[in-house]
């Protein structure tokens, strides 16, 4: 189990990450990425759906007919991002009218829909929370990176935070804030982390 | 039963259907004084924004403070419809309105678009214009609530000699220097198209409902 658990995480994590090697929830990954905040919250409404959402199909894997199983993935993920959404809507309503949009878009991010279909249609409850959690936190990983990246070039701020003595050295690349930012460091970080990753290419 | 028969797979759909839809309406019931007072706290705000209203602190009750002692808000009717109408200042303060304000609510791209939009009290001039609630798209559309747009209209002059449908322009004129013109959003024509539209209707609208109202209040005063 523990080396079960350990190849799921690394899997999801680093050599499967969902975004730069599946190239997966890159609406989002570029749309939220330019403040921290919208980033965490983001990062925790997919880590949330992507585990819960596993934990429930792999609990009824054995029950769902099995031509309608897409229909009750649907619903099952649909419910949890609703439940996300009420719940960043009612503690974060500044960072939700900011990120709302992308927050109702979770239901069709192809990581929670891939994970449900390859890995919790087929597998037991306990290792399949795992597998989501780890997609998650994959996914969120390169969030993270790529908002640590775009919100001091961009605003000059951490968590909206100056960076010290800000106005004497430092003058804000607007770029970094605009889509064309997102861009250039998910390209970037795709770069690295390929080369990094992919036997082929070392 | 088999889990392929129709029975089964309807019953499966209605039940987990049931069961989920009973979740997420839990929460909803949970949240439910959370997000009205959420609602309240930027109905407020934006108010006071709208306003220009100085507010000390980010609280919701700093705003509600703001709003409470400088706007005055009331309900005007016409036309079968009720206007949220706000003037600034109080009539209590016993000074002459400086400012009218009304809640304008259209069709976006998407979905409604909800916002104030205030006037000097002659409605010879916009004096700003904020967004109550916007759904369009998301970095093009929906950046019609970003300040560098909103800020266009402060100080605007809707040309109530034009036709009905271009007291106010959004995007491109024959006059760019009109004075009652201000830029489109690259890559939100439609959006813009929209919010010109609605602007432009709300404003005739409002225009007639206000100008009724105060003849009539005119006359009150006299008789």
């Amino acid at each position: 189990m523990a080396e079960t658990t350990r190849s799921i995480f690394t899997k999801g994590i680093w050599a499967e990450n969902p975004v730069y090697r599946q190239v997966l929830g890159i609406c989002s990954a570029l749309a939220v990425t330019n403040l921290l905040a919208n980033t965490l919250l983001m990062c925790a409404g997919v880590i949330f759906t992507t585990a819960m959402s596993n934990l429930t199909i792999s609990i009824l894997r054995n029950h769902i007919p099995k031509r309608i199983r897409m229909m009750v993935q649907v619903l099952i993920i649909a419910s949890f991002v609703m439940m996300v959404d009420i719940m960043i809507r009612a503690s974060a309503p500044d960072i939700h009218r900011f990120i709302g949009p992308y927050v109702g878009l979770i239901i069709t991010n192809c990581i929670i829909m891939g994970r449900a279909e390859a890995f919790a249609s087929q597998n037991k409850p306990l290792p399949s929370l795992l597998d989501g959690l780890a997609a998650g936190l994959g996914y969120s990983m390169v969030l993270i990176a790529i908002a640590l990246v775009r919100e001091p070039l961009g605003f000059g701020t951490v968590l909206g935070h100056p960076l010290p003595v800000r106005d004497l050295w430092w003058h804000s690349w607007t770029i970094m804030i605009m889509p064309p930012g997102a861009f250039f460091t998910l390209g970037l970080l795709t770069w690295w982390a390929r080369a990094k990753t992919d036997p082929s290419l070392q | 039963m088999k889990n392929d028969s129709i029975a089964y797979v309807l019953g499966f759909m209605l039940a987990v259907s049931v069961l989920f839809g009973t979740a997420v309406s839990l929460v909803h019931h949970g949240t439910k004084d959370m997000l009205a007072r959420n609602e309240q706290m930027h109905r407020n705000r934006t108010v006071a924004q709208a306003f220009g209203l100085e507010v000390e602190g980010r609280d919701a009750a700093d705003y509600e403070q703001a709003v409470a002692e400088h706007v005055h808000e009331t309900m005007l009717k016409a036309d079968g419809r009720t206007w949220p109408v706000f003037q600034h200042p109080r009539p209590e303060s016993g000074q002459k309105p400086d400012a009218v304000g009304f809640e304008f609510m259209g069709q976006g791209v998407w979905d409604v678009i909800r916002g104030i939009l205030v006037l000097t009290p002659e409605l010879d001039r916009i004096l700003s214009l904020r967004l109550l609630e916007q759904h369009e798209t998301p970095g093009l559309g929906g950046r019609i609530e970003e300040d560098w747009f909103l800020q266009q209209f402060q100080n605007i002059i809707p040309n109530w000699d034009s036709p009905k449908d271009r007291r106010v322009i959004i995007g491109q004129s024959l006059d760019p220097e009109a004075e009652n013109r201000v830029d489109a959003i690259t890559g939100a024509t439609q959006t813009s198209q929209a919010l010109m539209r609605m602007l432009n209707q709300e404003l005739e609208a409002f225009r007639k409902a206000f100008m009724a109202y105060q003849a009539q209040a005119a006359r009150q005063d006299n008789g």
